[in-house]
């Protein structure tokens, strides 16, 4: 808001008190409670309209509020003022305050008039209350309150005043104000029932508020006789509800505020767009919000449900935000709720925020799971090698060592009755070919071990517990084929366990447990030795969680010292 | 069929043998040992169904079929060995291997042990161990690579009744599971066989197990003891 413009409403609400206190000093005790009542009420309007006109800018409830203000207080001025012009103005413009009010009520919550109808209603409620309190005026001889001389004088007064005609005009104008209020009110209940998502919300206190004035308005007009004190000290006092519109709306966008903030803190990592939506109209309390994407290929918007929105033509009573950073990203939301743009904004950065987070987290798993396929594909292409390597060593160089060794044992035969000398020569020679096939068949096991291939996990274990340094024992080894990289993993897994215990366990023996559980295999080697082997203890123990995590795995160490190395591998198995 | 007795040779017909192997080179040299050591080679197999084909018309006393043969390098050798046993069950088969592992062994075995050998590839450089070992399936023993029972024999054990065996009871236990009968343990031994008896019903009765009186009850009752 303009710095002039607040600074002008501020002075112009001191003055209006000050004039106000200043005209009807000194107070009289009979009627403080009245002059404080006023005060208080004309304040409070004044006040709400500063804080409106700063709140909704663009909208004329500031103004509205602030007018209400003024035309409450000023009459009252205008007739302490013990100026006859001054008196018959304040006279006649007594009760405009009550159609202000009514104006402003119907102008809620967009500080506009909806359409000529409601425009001519203000009017009319305006032109009546001046015609009645003119009408009035006229046959009101200040006489008849008592005072003489220290009277101001009525300009408007004709032949002397009646009594009797001011009496009459009073209770029409009762009459009229109170059907005035009546349709102002039916109004305000249209409006209600017609509004949708924010808006309804804005409306609801309103309705109660309005009601409450209603009632006011009635029972002070002149329908009713009540004593002074209530009539124009406590019933004004219900015209507080006006500012407290105000507050209840301030608070309740604010809570709104907060609530995006608990709702997007709440919302679970990764939640779809739909539960982002119902989130964000949870807490902005507009059932109707819709969040919407444009579709891929740029033919238009399609919202959560799946429906087709025109983002260009939202509907009555429907505006469209940009979200940023969403790449096309909107939000389409009751119209209503354009007049809290802090508001909005706050809910489109919410819901940037949590797409991005979204993006950014389908992103990290998109590349997670390249890593761990590749991963994956790598540890596979190892196996596959190995796997190669053994066979070529089969197929190669171990099967012409057989070949030689048959030659030579042929040979050594031939020589051994000839040439004794020669056939103890080629028996050595033969004595290192069988060492080296030896040697040739460990290297061929240790690179990939043919028995588990060609039989799978049961013999494969069943393998390594015969070659075992410590005595090992087989509880369960399920039968049947798994897939290769499960298999070698679980291999891998018993092999290097096995290994460990032998090396450093200082165990008596060891047990290997493969088990077949729904959707994985666990194998569990376990030995009564030393324990406190350590995760971070060697690199065997940290390559084989390697391996086991690259089938999707977890390798679980359980070895407190004294009581027992226990090793689980824990691995996903379809 | 040429039943040739040699002039000093017993009048006994001379073993008729198959050989498959996909290495030439070593199925020739295969053929040429067993010749001259006085086998009758009836023919060779490259691979397991040339295999079945030859067993299925020449018929052989025995058949000498590596583990890994083409199309798979798998174990179509096994395979074809344990059909050979189901279709011609008298027919002996001796299973060459480059790696021992009892996973197979047993699944030789588990049929009828006799006329089974399960030996490692490199065996055929002692010609004379090697016409022996088939020999004697021919003659319906078990032929069981030294190399497995040796393994399991030295297996570390806990509390295991094996513990109490005395040393020789236990070579005599290694040659049982190796096929061997007590007559042939006996002469290993340098022991009479009357010893030997006295050694198996001792062992047997420390290890809990029943009393075979045929050899090839034995092998599997003892192998399946010592893979426990």
């Amino acid at each position: 808001m303009n710095r002039w413009l607040r600074a002008a409403l501020v002075a112009g609400a001191i003055a209006a008190v000050g004039c106000f206190v200043w005209s009807s000093w000194p107070p009289n005790s009979q009627y403080a409670p009245v002059e404080i009542s006023f005060a208080v009420v004309g304040l409070s309007f004044m006040v709400a309209g500063i804080a409106a006109w700063q709140r909704w800018p663009a909208s004329r409830l500031g103004l509205l509020f602030t007018i209400v203000g003024y035309l409450y207080l000023v009459p009252y001025i205008l007739v302490n003022l013990a100026n006859p012009v001054a008196w018959t103005i304040g006279n006649v413009t007594e009760g405009i305050s009550g159609a202000a009010l009514a104006h402003l009520g119907l102008a809620w919550p967009t500080g506009r008039l909806r359409s000529r109808l409601e425009c001519g209603v203000v009017v009319a409620d305006y032109v009546q209350n001046i015609a009645f309190n003119t009408a009035a005026t006229m046959f009101w001889n200040p006489a008849f309150s008592g005072c003489n001389a220290s009277c101001p004088a009525n300009v408007l007064l004709i032949s002397g005043g009646s009594r009797s005609a001011w009496n009459a005009f009073n209770t029409v104008e009762g009459f009229v104000g109170f059907l005035m209020t009546g349709i102002i009110l039916t109004l305000i209940v249209r409006h209600w029932r017609s509004a949708r998502g924010w808006s309804r919300r804005a409306m609801i206190p309103l309705l109660w508020i309005a009601a409450a004035v209603g009632a006011e308005n009635i029972l002070t007009g002149n329908l009713f006789h009540f004593s002074a004190l209530v009539t124009y000290a406590l019933l004004p006092l219900v015209l507080l509800a006006g500012p407290a519109l105000f507050v209840i709306s301030t608070v309740r966008a604010r809570t709104a505020g907060g609530a995006l903030g608990t709702a997007i803190v709440d919302l679970e990592p990764g939640a779809s767009p739909g539960r982002l939506r119902d989130a964000l109209a949870r807490a902005l309390g507009d059932s109707t919000l819709q969040l919407a994407f444009r579709r891929p290929d740029g033919s238009g918007y399609l919202d959560t449900s799946g429906q087709a929105v025109d983002v260009a033509r939202p509907g009555p009573g429907r505006a469209v935000t940009p979200i940023a950073d969403a790449d096309g990203a909107v939000l389409i939301h009751d119209a209503g709720l354009e007049h809290e743009p802090q508001l909005v904004r706050l809910t489109a950065a919410a819901a940037s925020m949590a797409l991005e987070h979204s993006r950014l987290q389908a992103e990290v798993h998109a590349q997670l799971e390249q890593v761990r396929a590749s991963r994956a594909r790598i540890v596979e292409a190892g196996d596959a090698e190995r796997r190669r390597l053994e066979r070529d060593l089969h197929d190669g160089a171990q099967q012409r060592l057989v070949t030689l060794s048959l030659a030579l044992g042929m040979a050594r035969d031939r020589a051994a009755g000839a040439d004794p000398e020669l056939g103890s020569l080629i028996e050595s020679a033969s004595k290192e070919a069988r060492e080296a096939l030896t040697e040739l068949r460990e290297l061929a096991r240790g690179i990939h071990p043919a028995v588990l291939t060609e039989t799978g996990l049961s013999g494969a274990i069943q393998a390594l517990a015969e070659r075992s340094l410590v005595a090992t024992t087989i509880t369960a080894v399920p039968d049947g084929r798994f897939p290769a990289a499960i298999e070698a993993t679980a291999y891998f897994v018993v092999s290097e366990a096995l290994a460990n215990v032998a090396k450093h366990a200082g165990a008596d023996g060891a047990q290997v447990t493969i088990q077949r559980r729904p959707g994985r295999l666990v194998v569990e080697v376990s030995d009564d030795g030393a324990g406190g082997a350590r995760p971070e203890g060697g690199s065997g123990l940290r390559g084989l969680a390697d391996r086991v995590a690259s089938v999707g795995g977890v390798l679980r160490l359980d070895s407190p010292p004294g009581g027992g190395t226990r090793l689980e591998a824990d691995i996903p198995c379809p | 069929m040429s039943v040739t007795p040699g002039p000093e040779a017993p009048a006994q017909p001379r073993l008729r043998v198959v050989i498959a192997e996909d290495t030439v080179l070593l199925r020739e040299g295969l053929r040429r040992v067993l010749t001259d050591a006085g086998l009758d080679v009836a023919g060779t197999a490259g691979d397991a169904g040339q295999l079945l084909k030859l067993v299925e018309t020449s018929r052989p006393d025995v058949v000498l079929t590596d583990i890994r043969m083409p199309p798979d390098q798998s174990t179509e050798g096994l395979q074809a060995a344990l059909e050979i046993r189901r279709r011609w069950p008298g027919t002996a088969v001796i299973v060459l291997s480059q790696h021992v592992e009892t996973e197979h062994l047993f699944e030789l075995l588990a049929g009828d042990p006799r006329g089974i050998g399960y030996v490692l590839k490199e065996r055929v450089a002692d010609v004379a161990q090697f016409t022996g070992a088939i020999r004697r399936v021919a003659a319906g023993e078990s032929v069981i690579d030294s190399q497995v029972v040796s393994r399991l024999v030295a297996r570390p054990r806990r509390d295991s009744p094996l513990e109490t065996l005395t040393e020789r009871e236990l070579a005599v236990l290694a040659l049982m599971a190796e096929g061997r009968s007590n007559h042939a343990i006996a002469a290993q031994l340098y022991m009479s066989p009357k010893t030997v008896e006295t050694h198996v019903g001792s062992l047997f009765a420390k290890l809990g197990l029943l009393p075979a009186a045929e050899d090839h009850r034995r092998v599997l009752a003892v192998l399946t003891y010592l893979r426990r």
